[in-house]
Protein backbone atom coordinates (compact mmCIF):
# COMPACT_ATOMS: atom_id res chain seq x y z
CA UNK A 1 0.00 0.00 0.00
CA UNK A 2 2.60 2.41 0.84
CA UNK A 3 4.69 1.61 -2.71
CA UNK A 4 1.32 2.36 -4.42
CA UNK A 5 0.52 5.85 -2.28
CA UNK A 6 4.28 6.70 -3.46
CA UNK A 7 3.97 6.17 -7.10
CA UNK A 8 0.43 7.55 -7.13
CA UNK A 9 1.73 10.92 -5.57
CA UNK A 10 5.19 11.29 -7.40
CA UNK A 11 2.72 11.28 -10.99
CA UNK A 12 0.32 13.44 -9.81
CA UNK A 13 3.35 15.93 -8.36
CA UNK A 14 4.51 15.33 -12.06
CA UNK A 15 1.06 15.90 -13.54
CA UNK A 16 0.50 18.90 -11.82
CA UNK A 17 3.72 20.72 -12.19
CA UNK A 18 5.90 20.22 -8.61
CA UNK A 19 5.37 23.77 -7.25
CA UNK A 20 1.13 23.59 -7.19
CA UNK A 21 1.42 19.57 -6.31
CA UNK A 22 3.37 20.25 -3.02
CA UNK A 23 1.18 23.65 -2.23
CA UNK A 24 -1.80 21.33 -1.53
CA UNK A 25 0.12 19.29 1.35
CA UNK A 26 -2.14 17.37 3.23
CA UNK A 27 -5.90 18.06 1.44
CA UNK A 28 -3.85 16.35 -1.08
CA UNK A 29 -2.50 13.32 0.56
CA UNK A 30 -5.71 13.02 2.67
CA UNK A 31 -7.13 12.53 -1.52
CA UNK A 32 -4.49 10.18 -2.75
CA UNK A 33 -5.42 8.17 0.43
CA UNK A 34 -8.78 8.49 -0.04
CA UNK A 35 -8.76 7.41 -3.29
CA UNK A 36 -6.03 4.03 -2.68
CA UNK A 37 -8.36 2.96 0.48
CA UNK A 38 -11.08 1.49 -2.36
CA UNK A 39 -11.46 -1.44 -3.10
CA UNK A 40 -9.64 -1.01 -6.40
CA UNK A 41 -7.28 1.24 -6.29
CA UNK A 42 -7.03 3.17 -9.96
CA UNK A 43 -3.70 4.03 -11.60
CA UNK A 44 -2.66 7.06 -12.47
CA UNK A 45 -3.28 9.91 -15.56
CA UNK A 46 -1.37 8.36 -18.67
CA UNK A 47 -3.23 4.34 -17.64
CA UNK A 48 -6.80 6.15 -17.94
CA UNK A 49 -8.65 3.47 -19.94
CA UNK A 50 -11.49 4.85 -21.07
CA UNK A 51 -11.36 6.71 -24.54
CA UNK A 52 -12.54 10.19 -23.27
CA UNK A 53 -10.31 10.31 -21.03
CA UNK A 54 -7.98 12.92 -22.93
CA UNK A 55 -11.05 15.60 -22.79
CA UNK A 56 -11.87 14.94 -19.42
CA UNK A 57 -8.33 15.62 -17.73
CA UNK A 58 -8.05 18.66 -20.10
CA UNK A 59 -11.15 20.00 -19.04
CA UNK A 60 -12.70 17.80 -15.61
CA UNK A 61 -14.84 20.79 -14.58
CA UNK A 62 -16.83 21.38 -17.71
CA UNK A 63 -18.93 18.50 -18.72
CA UNK A 64 -19.61 15.88 -15.92
CA UNK A 65 -19.04 12.50 -17.36
CA UNK A 66 -20.80 9.38 -16.20
CA UNK A 67 -20.50 8.63 -12.41
CA UNK A 68 -17.13 6.45 -12.99
CA UNK A 69 -14.98 8.19 -14.84
CA UNK A 70 -15.97 11.47 -13.07
CA UNK A 71 -13.84 10.17 -9.99
CA UNK A 72 -10.68 9.01 -12.60
CA UNK A 73 -10.52 12.85 -14.10
CA UNK A 74 -11.21 14.18 -10.36
CA UNK A 75 -8.55 12.64 -8.65
CA UNK A 76 -5.87 13.54 -11.21
CA UNK A 77 -6.28 17.18 -10.71
CA UNK A 78 -8.17 17.42 -7.41
CA UNK A 79 -8.73 21.26 -6.42
CA UNK A 80 -6.28 22.59 -8.65
CA UNK A 81 -7.73 21.61 -12.27
CA UNK A 82 -11.26 19.63 -11.27
CA UNK A 83 -13.97 20.31 -8.73
CA UNK A 84 -13.64 20.36 -4.90
CA UNK A 85 -15.93 17.29 -3.76
CA UNK A 86 -18.71 17.78 -1.65
CA UNK A 87 -16.67 16.42 2.01
CA UNK A 88 -13.98 18.86 0.73
CA UNK A 89 -16.57 21.76 0.28
CA UNK A 90 -18.65 21.11 3.74
CA UNK A 91 -15.27 20.68 5.36
CA UNK A 92 -14.32 24.38 3.69
CA UNK A 93 -17.41 25.84 4.56
CA UNK A 94 -17.80 24.83 8.06
CA UNK A 95 -14.03 26.05 8.98
CA UNK A 96 -15.64 29.68 7.05
CA UNK A 97 -19.01 29.44 8.60
CA UNK A 98 -17.45 28.51 12.04
CA UNK A 99 -14.82 31.50 12.03
CA UNK A 100 -17.69 34.11 10.80
CA UNK A 101 -19.74 33.15 14.22
CA UNK A 102 -16.36 33.39 15.96
CA UNK A 103 -16.71 37.00 15.11
CA UNK A 104 -20.75 37.76 14.79
CA UNK A 105 -23.03 35.15 16.88
CA UNK A 106 -26.33 34.24 16.32
CA UNK A 107 -29.71 36.32 17.24
CA UNK A 108 -30.64 34.47 20.01
CA UNK A 109 -34.07 33.78 18.63
CA UNK A 110 -34.84 30.71 18.00
CA UNK A 111 -38.05 31.46 16.50
CA UNK A 112 -36.44 33.60 13.85
CA UNK A 113 -34.14 31.51 13.16
CA UNK A 114 -36.44 28.53 12.87
CA UNK A 115 -38.35 30.70 10.60
CA UNK A 116 -35.28 31.75 8.28
CA UNK A 117 -34.24 28.13 8.15
CA UNK A 118 -37.71 27.11 6.95
CA UNK A 119 -38.03 29.61 4.28
CA UNK A 120 -34.31 29.64 3.06
CA UNK A 121 -34.57 25.76 2.77
CA UNK A 122 -37.74 25.99 0.59
CA UNK A 123 -35.84 28.01 -1.76
CA UNK A 124 -32.52 26.31 -1.98
CA UNK A 125 -34.72 23.21 -2.99
CA UNK A 126 -35.22 25.55 -6.29
CA UNK A 127 -31.53 25.17 -6.43
CA UNK A 128 -30.78 22.06 -7.87
CA UNK A 129 -27.96 21.06 -5.85
CA UNK A 130 -29.39 18.21 -3.71
CA UNK A 131 -25.90 17.13 -2.17
CA UNK A 132 -25.80 20.15 0.10
CA UNK A 133 -27.49 20.18 4.09
CA UNK A 134 -28.55 23.80 4.10
CA UNK A 135 -28.20 26.10 7.36
CA UNK A 136 -29.39 29.37 7.51
CA UNK A 137 -28.58 32.21 10.28
CA UNK A 138 -29.13 35.80 11.27
CA UNK A 139 -26.29 37.03 12.92
CA UNK A 140 -26.56 39.58 15.27
CA UNK A 141 -24.64 42.76 13.70
CA UNK A 142 -26.34 45.98 12.71
CA UNK A 143 -24.36 45.77 9.94
CA UNK A 144 -26.51 45.63 6.36
CA UNK A 145 -25.13 42.72 4.36
CA UNK A 146 -25.74 38.50 3.63
CA UNK A 147 -23.22 35.88 3.34
CA UNK A 148 -22.79 32.66 2.09
CA UNK A 149 -19.98 29.79 2.45
CA UNK A 150 -19.69 27.28 0.42
CA UNK A 151 -21.65 23.77 1.63
CA UNK A 152 -24.46 25.68 2.32
CA UNK A 153 -24.33 28.04 4.89
CA UNK A 154 -25.92 31.21 4.49
CA UNK A 155 -25.93 34.29 6.95
CA UNK A 156 -28.09 37.58 7.38
CA UNK A 157 -27.60 40.01 9.61
CA UNK A 158 -30.32 41.38 11.52
CA UNK A 159 -29.34 44.79 10.27
CA UNK A 160 -30.44 43.72 6.86
CA UNK A 161 -33.12 41.47 7.84
CA UNK A 162 -34.82 44.93 9.92
CA UNK A 163 -35.12 46.43 6.62
CA UNK A 164 -37.12 43.50 4.89
CA UNK A 165 -40.95 43.95 4.58
CA UNK A 166 -42.19 40.73 3.41
CA UNK A 167 -41.34 36.44 2.92
CA UNK A 168 -40.58 37.28 -0.41
CA UNK A 169 -37.98 39.88 0.59
CA UNK A 170 -36.05 37.21 2.34
CA UNK A 171 -36.56 34.77 -0.52
CA UNK A 172 -35.06 37.55 -2.71
CA UNK A 173 -31.74 37.92 -0.61
CA UNK A 174 -31.79 34.83 0.93
CA UNK A 175 -31.93 33.43 -3.22
CA UNK A 176 -28.87 35.89 -4.06
CA UNK A 177 -26.97 33.75 -1.01
CA UNK A 178 -28.10 29.93 -2.06
CA UNK A 179 -27.05 31.27 -5.99
CA UNK A 180 -23.01 31.86 -5.09
CA UNK A 181 -23.54 28.22 -3.41
CA UNK A 182 -24.83 26.75 -6.19
CA UNK A 183 -22.79 28.32 -8.60
CA UNK A 184 -19.83 28.00 -6.36
CA UNK A 185 -18.42 31.40 -6.48
CA UNK A 186 -16.31 31.02 -3.20
CA UNK A 187 -15.16 28.09 -4.32
CA UNK A 188 -13.49 29.48 -7.25
CA UNK A 189 -12.54 32.43 -5.67
CA UNK A 190 -10.78 29.81 -3.18
CA UNK A 191 -9.00 27.75 -6.08
CA UNK A 192 -7.66 31.06 -7.70
CA UNK A 193 -6.33 32.85 -4.65
CA UNK A 194 -5.07 29.92 -3.43
CA UNK A 195 -2.88 28.70 -6.21
CA UNK A 196 -1.32 32.00 -6.20
CA UNK A 197 0.15 31.90 -2.54
CA UNK A 198 -2.01 31.28 0.74
CA UNK A 199 -1.67 27.50 0.19
CA UNK A 200 2.16 27.67 0.26
CA UNK A 201 1.20 27.61 4.76
CA UNK A 202 -0.77 24.06 4.25
CA UNK A 203 2.49 22.71 2.99
CA UNK A 204 4.88 23.76 5.83
CA UNK A 205 2.28 23.54 8.99
CA UNK A 206 2.84 20.81 10.86
CA UNK A 207 -0.90 21.16 12.37
CA UNK A 208 -2.13 17.58 12.62
CA UNK A 209 -6.03 19.15 13.25
CA UNK A 210 -7.74 18.73 9.64
CA UNK A 211 -9.88 21.95 10.40
CA UNK A 212 -6.12 23.45 10.75
CA UNK A 213 -5.37 22.63 6.92
CA UNK A 214 -8.75 23.86 5.65
CA UNK A 215 -7.78 27.45 7.61
CA UNK A 216 -4.46 27.36 6.23
CA UNK A 217 -6.14 26.79 3.05
CA UNK A 218 -8.75 29.80 2.98
CA UNK A 219 -6.51 32.21 4.86
CA UNK A 220 -7.33 34.12 8.44
CA UNK A 221 -10.76 33.98 10.12
CA UNK A 222 -13.87 34.38 7.77
CA UNK A 223 -11.13 36.73 5.59
CA UNK A 224 -12.75 35.21 2.81
CA UNK A 225 -16.08 36.74 3.50
CA UNK A 226 -14.43 40.36 3.34
CA UNK A 227 -12.97 39.12 -0.28
CA UNK A 228 -14.52 40.52 -3.37
CA UNK A 229 -16.25 38.67 -5.76
CA UNK A 230 -15.47 38.95 -9.41
CA UNK A 231 -18.36 41.61 -9.95
CA UNK A 232 -20.05 38.88 -12.89
CA UNK A 233 -20.34 36.66 -9.85
CA UNK A 234 -22.40 39.25 -7.84
CA UNK A 235 -24.33 39.62 -11.03
CA UNK A 236 -25.32 35.89 -11.78
CA UNK A 237 -26.36 35.51 -8.19
CA UNK A 238 -28.59 38.31 -8.62
CA UNK A 239 -30.16 36.86 -11.27
CA UNK A 240 -29.79 33.47 -10.72
CA UNK A 241 -31.61 34.00 -7.44
CA UNK A 242 -34.68 36.15 -8.03
CA UNK A 243 -35.62 32.99 -10.39
CA UNK A 244 -35.20 30.18 -7.21
CA UNK A 245 -37.80 33.13 -5.41
CA UNK A 246 -39.87 32.91 -8.33
CA UNK A 247 -39.62 29.19 -8.43
CA UNK A 248 -40.63 28.92 -4.72
CA UNK A 249 -43.39 30.82 -5.44
CA UNK A 250 -42.88 33.92 -4.45
CA UNK A 251 -42.86 37.02 -6.30
CA UNK A 252 -39.60 37.95 -8.28
CA UNK A 253 -39.66 41.48 -6.89
CA UNK A 254 -38.14 41.22 -3.80
CA UNK A 255 -34.50 41.01 -4.51
CA UNK A 256 -35.26 44.07 -6.26
CA UNK A 257 -37.03 45.85 -3.57
CA UNK A 258 -34.45 45.70 -1.30
CA UNK A 259 -31.74 46.74 -3.82
CA UNK A 260 -33.97 49.95 -4.25
CA UNK A 261 -33.85 50.40 -0.31
CA UNK A 262 -30.22 49.87 -0.55
CA UNK A 263 -29.65 52.34 -3.25
CA UNK A 264 -31.70 54.78 -1.00
CA UNK A 265 -29.67 54.40 1.99
CA UNK A 266 -27.57 57.50 2.81
CA UNK A 267 -23.90 57.42 1.59
CA UNK A 268 -21.13 56.87 3.97
CA UNK A 269 -23.49 54.57 6.26
CA UNK A 270 -21.30 52.82 8.36
CA UNK A 271 -23.67 50.12 8.32
CA UNK A 272 -23.55 49.19 4.48
CA UNK A 273 -19.14 50.19 4.78
CA UNK A 274 -18.42 46.61 4.15
CA UNK A 275 -21.18 45.84 1.78
CA UNK A 276 -19.90 48.25 -1.07
CA UNK A 277 -16.22 47.04 -0.70
CA UNK A 278 -17.48 43.81 -1.74
CA UNK A 279 -20.51 44.47 -3.91
CA UNK A 280 -21.16 46.38 -6.64
CA UNK A 281 -23.46 49.42 -6.14
CA UNK A 282 -26.97 48.58 -6.05
CA UNK A 283 -27.49 50.97 -8.71
CA UNK A 284 -25.46 48.96 -11.11
CA UNK A 285 -26.97 45.96 -9.58
CA UNK A 286 -30.46 46.76 -10.64
CA UNK A 287 -29.68 48.44 -13.98
CA UNK A 288 -27.83 45.20 -14.66
CA UNK A 289 -30.64 42.93 -13.58
CA UNK A 290 -33.26 45.12 -15.36
CA UNK A 291 -30.89 44.36 -18.86
CA UNK A 292 -31.52 40.33 -18.12
CA UNK A 293 -35.12 40.45 -17.16
CA UNK A 294 -36.43 43.14 -19.41
CA UNK A 295 -40.01 41.31 -20.07
CA UNK A 296 -39.13 38.12 -18.96
CA UNK A 297 -40.92 37.90 -16.22
CA UNK A 298 -43.89 39.53 -16.76
CA UNK A 299 -46.30 36.98 -16.65
CA UNK A 300 -44.61 35.48 -13.04
CA UNK A 301 -47.34 36.18 -10.60
CA UNK A 302 -46.05 35.04 -7.18
CA UNK A 303 -46.78 35.64 -3.22
CA UNK A 304 -45.01 38.44 -0.62
CA UNK A 305 -46.50 36.72 2.34
CA UNK A 306 -45.78 39.50 4.07
CA UNK A 307 -48.52 38.64 7.14
CA UNK A 308 -46.62 36.07 8.04
CA UNK A 309 -43.58 37.28 7.85
CA UNK A 310 -41.33 37.36 11.18
CA UNK A 311 -40.54 40.62 12.37
CA UNK A 312 -37.54 41.03 14.44
CA UNK A 313 -37.27 43.67 17.77
CA UNK B 1 -38.30 72.71 17.16
CA UNK B 2 -35.78 69.59 18.09
CA UNK B 3 -38.59 67.35 19.85
CA UNK B 4 -40.90 67.52 16.78
CA UNK B 5 -38.58 65.80 14.50
CA UNK B 6 -38.69 62.76 15.94
CA UNK B 7 -42.73 61.41 15.65
CA UNK B 8 -42.23 63.10 11.98
CA UNK B 9 -39.52 60.92 11.14
CA UNK B 10 -41.20 58.04 13.17
CA UNK B 11 -44.47 59.00 10.75
CA UNK B 12 -42.26 58.70 7.66
CA UNK B 13 -40.50 55.64 8.49
CA UNK B 14 -43.83 54.03 9.13
CA UNK B 15 -45.55 55.47 5.04
CA UNK B 16 -42.03 54.33 3.78
CA UNK B 17 -43.34 51.11 2.87
CA UNK B 18 -46.72 51.35 1.64
CA UNK B 19 -47.01 51.04 -1.95
CA UNK B 20 -48.35 55.01 -2.18
CA UNK B 21 -45.15 57.37 -1.45
CA UNK B 22 -43.32 60.13 -3.42
CA UNK B 23 -39.83 59.34 -3.80
CA UNK B 24 -37.05 61.13 -6.38
CA UNK B 25 -35.63 58.11 -8.29
CA UNK B 26 -32.71 58.14 -11.54
CA UNK B 27 -34.14 56.11 -14.82
CA UNK B 28 -30.92 53.82 -15.18
CA UNK B 29 -32.29 52.90 -19.15
CA UNK B 30 -33.83 54.64 -22.26
CA UNK B 31 -37.84 52.93 -21.54
CA UNK B 32 -41.08 53.85 -22.05
CA UNK B 33 -43.97 54.69 -19.77
CA UNK B 34 -47.06 53.19 -20.03
CA UNK B 35 -50.39 53.71 -19.37
CA UNK B 36 -50.89 51.02 -17.10
CA UNK B 37 -48.29 48.17 -15.36
CA UNK B 38 -48.25 46.11 -18.39
CA UNK B 39 -46.25 46.05 -21.48
CA UNK B 40 -49.22 46.05 -23.45
CA UNK B 41 -50.75 49.03 -22.50
CA UNK B 42 -50.92 52.42 -24.09
CA UNK B 43 -47.38 54.46 -24.41
CA UNK B 44 -47.62 57.21 -22.42
CA UNK B 45 -44.07 58.71 -22.74
CA UNK B 46 -40.63 57.83 -23.21
CA UNK B 47 -37.63 58.83 -20.17
CA UNK B 48 -34.05 59.19 -21.44
CA UNK B 49 -31.51 57.11 -19.12
CA UNK B 50 -30.32 60.10 -16.24
CA UNK B 51 -33.52 61.50 -16.21
CA UNK B 52 -35.35 62.16 -13.02
CA UNK B 53 -38.32 60.83 -12.17
CA UNK B 54 -40.95 61.31 -9.21
CA UNK B 55 -42.04 57.66 -7.89
CA UNK B 56 -45.45 57.73 -7.13
CA UNK B 57 -46.27 54.15 -6.49
CA UNK B 58 -45.98 50.74 -6.90
CA UNK B 59 -46.88 47.76 -7.41
CA UNK B 60 -45.62 44.11 -8.78
CA UNK B 61 -42.29 44.66 -11.07
CA UNK B 62 -43.69 48.37 -11.91
CA UNK B 63 -43.59 51.83 -10.65
CA UNK B 64 -45.51 54.57 -11.07
CA UNK B 65 -43.47 57.71 -11.94
CA UNK B 66 -43.84 61.51 -13.41
CA UNK B 67 -41.39 62.87 -15.39
CA UNK B 68 -41.75 66.48 -16.46
CA UNK B 69 -46.13 66.72 -17.43
CA UNK B 70 -46.04 62.73 -18.35
CA UNK B 71 -47.00 60.34 -15.87
CA UNK B 72 -47.28 56.46 -16.01
CA UNK B 73 -45.68 53.40 -15.34
CA UNK B 74 -42.24 51.92 -15.54
CA UNK B 75 -40.55 49.10 -14.85
CA UNK B 76 -39.31 48.84 -11.58
CA UNK B 77 -35.65 47.55 -12.43
CA UNK B 78 -35.82 50.80 -14.91
CA UNK B 79 -35.22 53.14 -12.19
CA UNK B 80 -33.00 53.43 -9.10
CA UNK B 81 -34.49 54.83 -6.29
CA UNK B 82 -32.79 58.20 -4.58
CA UNK B 83 -31.75 60.81 -6.50
CA UNK B 84 -27.97 59.78 -6.90
CA UNK B 85 -28.05 59.81 -10.51
CA UNK B 86 -26.73 56.49 -12.06
CA UNK B 87 -24.89 55.09 -9.45
CA UNK B 88 -22.34 53.35 -8.71
CA UNK B 89 -20.12 55.98 -11.14
CA UNK B 90 -18.25 52.91 -12.36
CA UNK B 91 -16.02 51.72 -9.61
CA UNK B 92 -18.77 49.89 -7.46
CA UNK B 93 -18.14 51.65 -4.51
CA UNK B 94 -18.81 53.81 -2.20
CA UNK B 95 -17.57 57.04 -4.01
CA UNK B 96 -20.28 56.76 -6.35
CA UNK B 97 -22.84 57.11 -3.83
CA UNK B 98 -21.11 59.61 -2.16
CA UNK B 99 -23.25 62.02 -4.47
CA UNK B 100 -26.04 60.42 -3.05
CA UNK B 101 -28.63 62.68 -1.47
CA UNK B 102 -30.31 60.87 0.75
CA UNK B 103 -34.03 59.89 1.07
CA UNK B 104 -35.03 61.85 4.70
CA UNK B 105 -37.39 58.87 5.65
CA UNK B 106 -34.83 56.59 5.42
CA UNK B 107 -32.52 58.47 7.93
CA UNK B 108 -31.91 56.49 11.35
CA UNK B 109 -29.42 57.25 14.13
CA UNK B 110 -26.42 55.55 13.22
CA UNK B 111 -24.16 57.99 15.21
CA UNK B 112 -21.88 55.87 17.04
CA UNK B 113 -22.23 52.42 15.06
CA UNK B 114 -19.24 51.24 13.70
CA UNK B 115 -20.24 47.87 10.94
CA UNK B 116 -18.55 44.60 10.36
CA UNK B 117 -15.13 45.10 8.91
CA UNK B 118 -12.24 43.13 7.54
CA UNK B 119 -10.23 43.09 10.43
CA UNK B 120 -13.04 41.72 12.44
CA UNK B 121 -13.46 38.98 9.98
CA UNK B 122 -9.48 38.45 9.70
CA UNK B 123 -9.35 38.16 13.65
CA UNK B 124 -12.11 36.12 14.23
CA UNK B 125 -11.61 32.88 15.95
CA UNK B 126 -13.37 29.75 14.98
CA UNK B 127 -16.55 29.16 17.10
CA UNK B 128 -17.38 25.32 17.27
CA UNK B 129 -20.44 26.10 20.36
CA UNK B 130 -21.96 28.88 17.62
CA UNK B 131 -21.70 26.76 14.93
CA UNK B 132 -23.08 23.59 16.57
CA UNK B 133 -25.95 25.61 17.59
CA UNK B 134 -26.36 27.19 13.80
CA UNK B 135 -26.81 23.41 12.68
CA UNK B 136 -29.09 22.37 15.42
CA UNK B 137 -30.98 24.83 14.00
CA UNK B 138 -31.20 23.86 10.64
CA UNK B 139 -34.11 22.13 9.06
CA UNK B 140 -35.23 19.56 6.86
CA UNK B 141 -36.73 19.54 3.19
CA UNK B 142 -39.83 18.15 4.43
CA UNK B 143 -40.45 20.88 7.06
CA UNK B 144 -39.60 23.71 4.28
CA UNK B 145 -42.03 22.02 1.68
CA UNK B 146 -44.71 21.68 4.47
CA UNK B 147 -44.33 25.11 5.61
CA UNK B 148 -44.22 26.61 2.27
CA UNK B 149 -47.67 24.73 1.21
CA UNK B 150 -49.14 26.00 4.37
CA UNK B 151 -49.39 29.07 2.80
CA UNK B 152 -49.66 28.42 -0.62
CA UNK B 153 -46.26 28.23 -2.15
CA UNK B 154 -46.03 25.57 -4.78
CA UNK B 155 -42.96 25.12 -6.91
CA UNK B 156 -43.21 27.34 -10.21
CA UNK B 157 -41.90 26.56 -13.69
CA UNK B 158 -39.49 29.50 -13.94
CA UNK B 159 -37.11 29.59 -16.90
CA UNK B 160 -33.60 30.82 -16.13
CA UNK B 161 -32.36 34.42 -17.06
CA UNK B 162 -29.71 34.62 -19.70
CA UNK B 163 -26.57 36.80 -19.19
CA UNK B 164 -26.88 39.75 -21.09
CA UNK B 165 -24.07 40.17 -23.76
CA UNK B 166 -21.47 41.36 -22.72
CA UNK B 167 -19.92 39.74 -19.90
CA UNK B 168 -16.80 40.64 -19.29
CA UNK B 169 -17.67 44.18 -18.00
CA UNK B 170 -20.29 45.52 -15.45
CA UNK B 171 -20.73 49.10 -17.70
CA UNK B 172 -23.09 46.96 -20.39
CA UNK B 173 -25.60 49.59 -18.88
CA UNK B 174 -23.22 52.53 -19.61
CA UNK B 175 -22.62 51.87 -23.50
CA UNK B 176 -26.00 50.67 -24.89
Amino acid sequence: MKIKLMILAVSLLAFNGAAAGIDFGKLLEERINKELNKDKPTQPAPAQPSSTAPAATQNAAASPPPEKQKVDARQLGFALFGEYSIEEENRIGRQVAGDLLGAVKLVRDDKLQNYVNLVGNWVAQQSGRKDVTWRFGVIDSEDINAFAAPGGYVFVTKGLYRRLNNEAELAGVLGHEIAHVSQKHHLKLLKQSSLIGALGQAASSKAKDSDQVVQNLIGNGAEIMARKLDKNAEFEADRVGIVYAARAGYTPWGLPNVLQDLAGLPAGDARTGLLYKTHPHPADRLAELGEAVDGRLDAVRGKELANRFYRVQ
Amino acid sequence: MKPSLIPAAMLLLCTASATAWAAPGTVLRNEKLYAQPSASARVAGTVAKGASVNILAKQGGWLRVTSGKTTGWIRLLSVRAGAGGLGGAGVGDVVGAATTRSDPSRVVAVAGLRGLNEEDLKQAKFDANELARMEALSVTPTQARSYAGQSGLAAVNVPALPAPKPAESSSSWETN
